[in-house]
């Protein structure tokens, strides 16, 4: 036995964990935002016991004007639709440009991820404020908006698959001496096809999503009912406006998880 | 250090497939026993009936004292260490810490939420790297690991868990010769030293020979051969890589030629 | 027939029916459509030398007497971030994995989290500020409860699917082990999926840190109400910092998630 312990042979130094830093970094991180905001527990308790009473106003949906939903509704899907038509228009453009091995040269693929960068850095309601007073009120500034926010989403996505595929492949139909543009769509688009419309539907989704509070700043759709009847604090109402939205959107996303399943 | 009883064991998949037709083998305490056949036999299977990871759907199983069931799997799991063909060590996780996930089943749920482990445990996992001799790896990532590092791994985290038996499945099928050589030795030599009974799946008939005190030959489901590595003839060997209905199989006598 | 007319690679040489169906269902989709969002391409190319007096406008020096403030509101909103993807981590952890198909206790339970996160994502974090802000009051406060309520949805659904993708191998050599339920999770699926999760976290912050750009717009705190008076005023010497400050920080968070994604694998 007494051997076995001299012999034994011990084990290397234990490299540091970093994993304590971090997170006590992150806690001391949080306490700090949390002093810095000042929020105090004490409000939120307080919030939440109102909560509870405030929602309960919400209780008796009120269903009345349910036809002129419908048709904001109507108008909102219409306003994701051309959204997302042309932020597919414009990516599937640019993508190519900003796929590191489709782009004619690096200037081209830089300016084109910038520019990808830029749409997508603007938040949607920022644009749509920007669109509004440029086009007035309604639906199509809207709708402007959200294609160009979700172009620079799309065309990042379409861009990184084009980037993932296999180099067999461009290089097979390179070597039939295929131009750049037939290497883009014999080689590119097919191998990321079924990728391609999942990120499609994506982004239809979260398109309409976003389409149902663009009201808020006057680019048409079912938001601004919600808005103006949450504001007149008409709750029976703003419950019924918020359960047709709420319905809506569940629907497409079953609709769409459903497709992206079959896609697979 | 403790038998196995395998009586009649049965087991039908979901989908239909018979894979075990009524196994039974009483397999000696401390033993090293080499379950022998073909692909699709019935070997992983059986095996993996043993601590539980498959259920059969007739006969039973005891080790040592204990009959397996439904309600007692951690315990009979904490007896039985088992190795992986393809080592199944959590990649992303460091060698000691793999080694150390033989330990869990004697640890709480509090303390395996963060992390922790007593200082016995430690000692046992650092034991058992001196045993497969991977001291010096031991703060290393297990995908870092060359395969027969890391199923000297997979068999130090048996180790670990001090088991009264250890089942290996297709130990050395993803290893090189040299690997291979290495990692039957060890099994070998535990079987030797500690007395832990250790049963093996192979299909190479060669190694099979060379390490086993015992041999059970698994066809299409049914044991056709059982007894010493010395009773492999031309003749058994054929009867346990024979496919289905064929009389004569000209592949069979070529493999068999080498074999 | 000449042998230089063009035809599609299909055996008839005429397009397939499935696309040339689905294309016209896309068209007419598109044209019904079109009514409802009031499309009318005279009203943009009149815009057009709006737009750009509008961007000419935007070229004046910033109001320097606001940039302290301005400093303030973007850090008040990459802190309402912060705050509101951690909440919404520690929540989700669990809840992903209730929500995931292999670690989940029970079928009933997977599929009551996986419906409970898709109600929580379904709606807009702008309308559950509204909400949150008639409930408890204007500030950063609603509008962090706000953005925590959805990232849960999103993030938990995100965390289910990586651990739905872990080698279920390594999990075998755990349970083997004679693992507890709470251990398997602990030691072979949390670490698996922990690159898919970093990877989430750094994707939804970016996704958080533009919405919480906005949510001022319903008083529920960060930079974005000061963006919506500056448009309303037409306050374009604030305008353009601001939005080119939202700019900066959304890059400068994309490009260190990019860089940390990369590290991680």
């Amino acid at each position: 036995m007494a051997e076995q312990i001299i012999e034994r042979p011990a084990l290397p130094k234990k490299p540091f964990n970093p994993t304590s830093v971090w997170l006590s970094g992150w806690l001391a991180l949080i306490w700090l935002i949390i002093f810095d905001l000042e929020l105090s527990f004490e409000t939120l308790l307080y919030g939440v016991q109102d909560i509870f009473e405030y929602f309960s106003r919400y209780s008796r949906p009120n269903f009345e004007d349910l036809s002129r939903y419908v048709e904001l509704l109507g108008q909102t899907l219409a306003t994701a639709l051309w959204g997302s038509t042309l932020a597919i228009v414009v990516a599937v453009l640019l993508a190519p440009f900003a796929a590191r091995n489709l782009s004619p040269n690096a200037v081209t693929y830089r300016i084109a991820r910038e520019l990808l960068n830029f749409m997508r850095a603007m938040p949607d309601l920022l644009l749509a404020l920007i669109f509004v007073a440029a086009l007035g009120l309604g639906p199509l500034p809207g709708a402007l908006a959200l294609g160009v926010h979700t172009a620079g989403f799309l065309g990042k996505f379409f861009a990184e698959s084009l980037e993932r595929v296999d180099n067999g492949i461009y290089e097979a139909v390179t070597a039939t001496g295929a131009s750049r543009i037939q290497l883009v769509m014999y080689a590119g688009w097919p191998s990321i096809q079924r990728e391609a419309l999942g990120y499609m539907l994506y982004i239809f989704d979260r398109n309409v999503r976003m389409a149902a509070v663009l009201g808020l700043v006057g680019a048409g759709g079912i938001g601004l009912a919600l808005h103006d009847t949450l504001r007149m604090f008409n709750y029976d109402q703003s419950a019924a406006l918020i359960v047709v939205i709420l319905v809506t959107i569940l629907t497409i996303d079953y609709l769409s998880t459903w497709i992206r399943g079959k896609l697979n | 250090m403790a038998k196995i009883i395998i009586k009649d064991i049965g087991k039908r998949y979901a989908n239909g497939f018979e894979a075990l037709k009524g196994v039974s083998a009483e397999i000696a305490a401390g033993s090293f026993t080499v379950i022998l056949g073909p692909s699709g036999a019935g070997k992983s299977t059986l095996l993996r009936t043993i601590n539980g990871l498959e259920t059969p759907t007739a006969g039973s199983i005891q080790i040592g004292e204990q009959v397996v069931t439904q309600n007692n799997l951690r315990e009979v799991r904490s007896q039985v260490g088992m190795v992986f063909q393809h080592f199944n060590l959590v990649d992303r996780l460091s060698v000691m810490t793999n080694v150390l996930t033989g330990r869990l089943s004697h640890r709480s749920w509090l303390g395996s939420l963060l992390y922790l482990f007593r200082r016995t445990d430690l000692d046992l996992a650092h034991d058992a790297l001196i045993r497969v001799g991977l001291t010096e790896k031991a703060w290393n990532r297990a995908d870092k690991l060359s395969g027969g590092q890391q199923q000297r791994v997979g068999i130090a985290r048996a180790l670990a868990q001090q088991p009264r038996v250890i089942l290996a499945d297709e130990p050395v099928a993803s290893l090189d010769p040299v690997a291979s050589e290495e990692i039957m030795g060890l099994l070998r030599e535990i079987c030797t030293r500690d007395g832990i009974t250790v049963v093996v799946n192979l299909h190479q008939v060669e190694l099979a020979k060379r390490f086993a005190d015992r041999i059970i030959g698994l066809n299409d489901g049914l044991v056709v051969y059982d007894g010493p590595a010395s009773g492999l003839d031309r003749v058994t060997l054929s009867r346990i890589y024979s496919r289905n209905g064929d009389q004569v199989d000209e592949q069979l006598e070529t493999m068999l030629a080498y074999a | 027939m000449s042998n230089s007319k063009l035809c599609w690679p299909t055996p008839n040489g005429r397009p397939g029916l499935v696309p040339t169906l689905s294309l016209l269902a896309c068209i007419l989709l598109l044209a019904v459509s079109a009514t409802a969002v009031e499309l009318d391409l005279g009203r943009i190319v009149t815009a057009i030398p709006r737009m750009l007096a509008f961007a000419g406008n935007l070229l004046v020096l910033p109001d320097w007497e606001y940039l302290p403030i301005l400093a303030k509101n973007i850090l008040q909103t990459i802190e309402m971030t912060f705050l509101a993807t951690s909440i919404a981590l520690v929540i989700s952890l669990p809840l992903g994995i209730l929500a995931a198909k292999n670690t989940s206790p029970h079928p009933a339970v997977f599929h009551a989290t996986r419906n409970l996160l898709s109600l929580m994502r379904a709606l807009p974090e702008l309308v559950w500020a509204l909400v949150f802000v008639s409930a408890v009051g204007l500030g950063p406060l609603p509008g962090i409860m706000a953005l925590s309520f959805v990232t849960v949805g999103f993030m938990g659904k995100f965390f289910a699917e990586s651990i739905e993708v872990v080698d279920q191998r390594q999990v075998e050599g755990v349970v083997a082990q004679g693992a507890s339920w709470l251990q398997l999770r602990t030691f072979a699926h949390f670490p698996q999926a922990f690159p898919d999760f970093v990877g989430t976290v750094m994707y939804v912050l970016d996704h958080n840190l533009r919405a919480a750009a906005i949510l001022g717009l319903v008083g529920a705190g960060g930079i974005g109400y000061d963006l919506v008076m500056a448009m309303r005023m037409f306050d374009y010497d604030r305008l353009l910092p601001i939005a080119l400050s939202i700019y900066i920080v959304v890059t400068l968070l994309d490009r260190a998630s990019d860089h940390f994604r990369m590290r991680m694998i």
